[in-house]
């Protein structure tokens, strides 16, 4: 067996940094792979968060369809408590599952919304797990004690360590924290390709991909070293060491890259795409304070001394909202820095406190019409540029698990959720901040050279991974093959075929993505386990699909 | 899937001390063990750990409620006793995901 289609995903790539990278001669191998293969814009989902589009890439399929949303969701519709997420949130068919059905193998390493793993063919190492619990995400259950066989597997470096996570969107304290911060994510892309080549050179998956999530991180916290036109020219001698070693690690990458392709082989097709763009971001608007200065939100008694203990804005205190909020006097609020969602409380039990039912719609037009109007003090622009409403962002049978609101910010930063003497303030240092706008790459048989495609939009990545393993495209799927990327004569001879996923397709979590045909049987009859069609069963009942 | 509390305590320590042997963590880990201060865990380690104890026994819990608990208190950390306790509850029928959100 041999790799078929290798998927890159590359976390906040965007082509405003990476082409300079490859002008400069940081990327040749990029710039050799892009002169020989197609790449396109790939447009986004809203919000552009990493958890949701990155589902989106996997599913072909947008929020309101998939039913991931956030970093973390509402535990229920009328609840205050927030979770964080996981791939029992996936409520449809990813490319790992409807390979892995079809017979097909598949390695699937650090992507988001993969914890619990889906029992496939093949291997998971889920993204955005903590280091400790590796041993519990990774698919099959020996395959931990398997990686840590490869020289210099390092647990604690591959896998998350929160405190490092919250760095990449708080910044470092002092310029001394930046290169250890930098090396360390070196070290952690290499050690993910480690375990690719091990996998790829003892035990291939036609279907197989990693994600490298170091770009996003290096972006965020590195915007003004990687891009100092956005901000004042570098002077000090320690921001150009850190401009040099942000290059080492575009070089590293690029090094990987080449290697990958190498290991993957001349038959293989490759993609390469990330979840977003990115960009500068200049100020910080503290959605919270802006609520409660309007009247919507009202603070705990002392809420704003107690966060001064550590005020952050990161994941580590997930249901820090619940204390800090008085919810006697709150309507509307923010729980999450993460995806700039505002919630609005809604009295459905008629005992409760918050919006009664026949006046939400009024009162969330009186909110966003607000919102339009808030204006930047000095300038007078608008600090908030859309606003997506629920039905608009997240159409689909997920959608009630999404916020109300939606807002896209004029510098396309973050909110903060934290209380704040004003609502709008400047960041001490221009930093980096998601964008609608990432990018696509693809080289392989069939495939054109040396173009620039047509904006793509992320939900046609699946679909394109689909057909390049040969593999019919269901129906259910929002996105399309990008035809505009192989030559007529091949579309010709391997046409693509849109197919219906019926039952068996239903939710590509942990129950539904196994090819009996592809496992050991456990029951010595052939026949799936009983306990995964019971499983099955379950969720198709839970589906409505049977009774 | 059903458990009686102990066997829920033995498969959550179980656990520990397999996923412990991964963090060169040596100390004995018994009930009264505190996942914060002892065994050094994250709020996001504790939810993993409660989605894996989900998933392995089919029920749900609402372990946001746990942790938002945990925040206020005086000490804010966790013993393994108490996660094995809050599980039961929910595991053994004793109280339903859909009695917490009722009561919200």
């Amino acid at each position: 067996m041999s790799v078929k289609t290798l998927l890159i995903g590359l976390d906040g790539a965007t082509f405003s940094v990476l082409d300079p990278l490859m002008e400069q001669g940081v990327m040749p191998f990029l710039k050799s792979f892009l002169a020989e293969g197609a790449r396109a814009n790939l447009r986004t989902i809203v919000p552009p968060l990493t958890p949701p589009a990155w589902t989106s890439l996997m599913t072909g399929r947008t929020p309101g369809q998939h039913g991931v949303f956030d970093f973390f969701r509402m535990e229920s519709a009328a609840g205050r408590h927030i979770r964080f997420f996981n791939s029992n949130d996936v409520q449809c068919d990813t490319i790992w599952s409807l390979a892995s059905r079809q017979g097909m193998r598949v390695t699937s390493l650090n992507f988001p919304a993969m914890f619990p793993a889906p029992k496939i063919s093949g291997h998971v190492v889920p993204g955005w797990v903590p280091w400790r619990q590796l041993r519990l995400a990774c698919w099959p259950e020996d395959l931990l004690d398997r990686l840590k066989t490869i020289p210099g597997f390092n647990q604690r470096e591959l896998a998350m360590d929160i405190k490092l996570e919250e760095k990449a969107t708080e910044g470092c304290s002092n310029r001394e924290e930046y290169g250890p911060w930098i090396e360390l994510h070196i070290r952690r892309e290499q050690n993910w390709f480690e375990i690719l080549r091990h996998l790829i050179q003892e035990d291939p998956s036609e279907l197989t991909a990693v994600l490298f999530d170091g770009v996003d991180k290096l972006q965020h916290l590195c915007w003004r070293f990687l891009r100092p036109e956005d901000a004042k020219p570098l002077d000090a001698d320690w921001e150009f060491t850190v401009r040099e070693l942000c290059l080492k690690y575009f070089r590293q990458l690029d090094g990987l890259l080449e290697q990958m392709c190498e290991l993957a082989g001349p038959q293989a097709t490759v993609m390469m795409a990330s979840d977003h763009g990115f960009g500068p971001t200049y100020e910080v608007f503290h959605i919270n304070t802006w609520l409660q200065k309007n009247g919507y939100l009202a603070w705990s008694e002392g809420a704003a001394a107690r966060d001064t203990e550590g005020a952050v804005l990161g994941v580590g205190q997930v249901a820090r909202h619940t204390w800090l909020l008085d919810w006697s006097r709150t309507t509307a609020f923010a729980t999450t820095p993460t995806s700039n969602g505002i919630h609005i409380a809604v009295n459905r039990d008629g005992n409760s406190p918050g919006v009664p039912v026949a006046e939400y719609p009024a009162f969330r037009r009186r909110l966003v019409e607000q919102l339009r109007a808030f204006r930047d003090p000095k300038t007078q622009e608008p600090i908030v540029t859309e606003i997506w409403t629920r039905e608009e962002a997240f159409s689909g049978p997920h959608a009630e698990a999404g916020p109300d609101l939606t807002l896209i910010l004029r510098d396309g930063g973050l909110v903060s959720i934290l209380p704040a003497p004003e609502p709008l303030s400047q960041r001490s240092t221009i930093g980096g901040a998601h964008r609608p706008i990432g990018v696509f790459a693809a080289r392989g048989p069939g495939m054109k050279a040396g173009i620039t495609a047509r904006e793509m939009s992320i939900l046609d990545v699946a679909p394109t991974v689909l057909y390049s393993l040969g593999l019919g495209v269901p129906c259910e799927m929002q996105g399309r093959v990008a035809e505009e990327l192989y030559h007529p004569e091949s579309l010709d001879s391997h046409p693509v075929r849109r197919v219906k996923a019926g039952p068996a397709g239903v939710n590509g979590s942990a129950h539904s993505a196994v090819n009996s045909s592809a496992l050991p049987s456990q029951n010595g009859s052939g026949a799936p386990p009983l306990e995964y069609e019971e499983a099955v069963l379950d969720r198709l009942r839970e589906l409505g699909y049977i009774e | 899937m059903k458990a009686s509390r102990g066997e829920l305590l033995d498969y959550v320590l179980r656990t520990i001390e397999e996923l412990s042997r991964d963090w060169d963590y040596s100390r004995p880990v018994g009930p009264e063990s505190l996942l914060f201060t002892e065994l050094g865990l994250e709020s996001l380690d504790v939810v993993v750990l409660g989605t894996a104890i989900q998933e392995h026994y089919k029920f749900q819990m609402p372990l946001a409620e746990l942790l938002s608990d945990v925040g206020q208190r005086e000490r804010r950390d966790l013993s393994i006793a108490e996660l094995v306790d809050f599980a039961d509850r929910y595991l053994n029928g004793k109280i339903s995901v859909f009695e917490t959100r009722v009561s919200q």
